[in-house]
């Protein structure tokens, strides 16, 4: 638990490093205020296709090893990776909304490429839940792990492979368009957010065994409590 | 019995059922016809935009009722089938390609039939080579949503929302398929290749054979 706070606390000194540079790096000439939104946009759709990427090695170390540690880290880092996609897309149709004049473009092959790896996810998640036995929920949501991970490159090169209104990537290696201000206030919270997703993973994966032990006690006592047979009964 | 013995008898069985039972061209065939004559209804009686929408009206009908078919209740197989599958020694990688061949043949009936109901209903400006670019996206199509469809049924297999679930999941996943069928139909009105789709749909369907087998036995055992 001491482990868990001491990554939270780091994880919150780096967010209000992050904070401070994204809020002091200069406004881009044409979008103005609207341009620090990239601060948290890029960071976390990162942070999604890192978690993504732990889901799918996860599933494969699962169904290598059988060992449930590998389960609880594909399923964690997944969660976490909807939540940081749920983010991302916001972000990104607030900015759409300030910038294009609508949030939702369908011109726009990143956003929509992104929104169907949320919805895939999505019914990852939807799959663990729908199965009770531990051992079978890890194998199905393996298979379904390392299958969705496919959508991760189609996201990212989705504004490379179309005509799209999007942005391409920020930093490549013909250099950026960005001036170097913005880019190091979009690192730095990038590695704010990545510390952040150390930490709610340590979180989410120490629940998940907290449950794991829960449910094998719940077993265990309602073994305990369970009337004897009649047949075991000798002095009625 | 040889791997390809296998999977062909896989596949010959299960479209003898499928004969028996006639879910796909009997039941989901005129209700996808149904659902085509819908929308220009729905639209109202506007012919240019009929028209226009004739194509892309085709392929969401086709993934919609293409993962009815992949899902259908005649593969859904039942633990005492698995059973005598797994007592018999079926290669799991076999009954996976033997599935993937019987719904593969299924969905290409399926979806010829429905293009052409599309194009009798909606009368597209179809451009010259159109009909043997829709046979190739048709073809790729087909395996692909097969694919998902096996691997997603087998990843859901005996849960309550087993349709439900497996929609969910087959639906997001099959977007390179529909984005390389659809974008080929267009390319080709404008005048552009139409190399890049059918170079997508062919990795899709690659990518996803060579996870449907490697995953076969893993997939097997997770039913059980």
């Amino acid at each position: 638990m001491t482990r868990i706070r001491v990554l939270f606390g780091v994880a919150a000194a780096a967010m209000a490093v992050g904070l401070w540079f994204a809020l002091t790096a200069p406004p881009d000439s044409l979008q103005g205020q609207y341009s620090r939104i990239i601060n948290v946009h890029v960071p976390s759709l990162w942070l999604a296709f890192l978690a993504f990427g732990v889901t799918a090695l996860g599933s494969i170390a699962w169904l290598w090893k059988k060992t449930q540690r590998w389960d609880r880290l594909a399923s964690a880092s997944a969660e976490i990776g909807v939540l940081f996609t749920g983010i991302g897309l916001f972000t990104g149709m607030v900015w759409g909304q300030a910038v294009w004049g609508r949030a939702w473009d369908w011109g726009d092959a990143r956003l929509t490429t992104t929104a169907v790896m949320f919805f895939v996810y999505l019914g990852y998640i939807a799959l663990r839940n729908a199965v009770d036995d531990p051992v079978v929920r890890a194998r199905r949501s393996a298979i379904l792990g390392v299958v969705a991970v496919v959508q991760v490159p189609l996201v990212y090169f989705s504004v490379n492979l179309f005509r799209t209104l999007h942005p391409i990537q920020s930093i490549r290696p013909d250099g950026s368009a960005m001036p170097s201000e913005m880019i190091f206030a979009m690192l730095v919270n990038v590695v704010a957010f990545t510390i952040l997703y150390v930490a709610l993973m340590a979180a989410r994966t120490d629940v998940a065994r907290t449950e794991e032990t829960f449910r094998e006690s719940e077993l265990l006592a309602g073994d305990a409590v369970k009337p004897p047979k009649l047949s075991e009964v000798k002095d009625v | 019995m040889s791997f390809w013995g296998q999977t062909l008898e896989i596949a010959r069985v299960d479209l003898r059922v499928e004969r028996r039972l006639g879910d796909t061209l009997r039941i989901v065939l005129p209700f996808a016809v149904v659902a085509l004559m819908v929308f220009p209804l729905s639209l109202g009686i506007e012919l240019a935009v009929i028209s226009r929408i004739g194509p892309a009206v085709f392929w969401s009908l086709g993934i919609l009722f293409g993962m009815q078919i992949a899902l259908r209740q005649s593969v859904a197989d039942t633990q005492e089938r698995r059973d005598l599958h797994a007592l018999l020694g079926v290669d799991p990688a076999a009954r996976f390609v033997g599935r993937m061949l019987s719904g593969g043949v299924l969905m290409l009936a399926f979806l010829v039939v429905l293009f052409i109901a599309m194009v009798l209903i909606y009368g597209p400006t179809l451009p010259p080579g159109s009909w043997s670019t829709v046979l190739v996206g048709t073809v790729l199509f087909s395996i692909g949503l097969t694919e998902l469809g096996t691997l997603a049924g087998e990843v859901t297999a005996g849960l309550r929302n087993r349709t439900a679930l497996a929609s969910l999941i087959v639906a997001p996943l099959a977007l390179p398929l529909v984005i390389g069928a659809s974008q080929s139909l267009e390319a080709l009105s404008r005048g552009a290749g139409i190399l890049p789709w059918v170079l997508l749909m062919l990795a899709t369907d690659l990518a996803l054979a060579v996870v449907g087998v490697g995953l076969a036995r893993p997939l097997e055992e997770a039913t059980r």
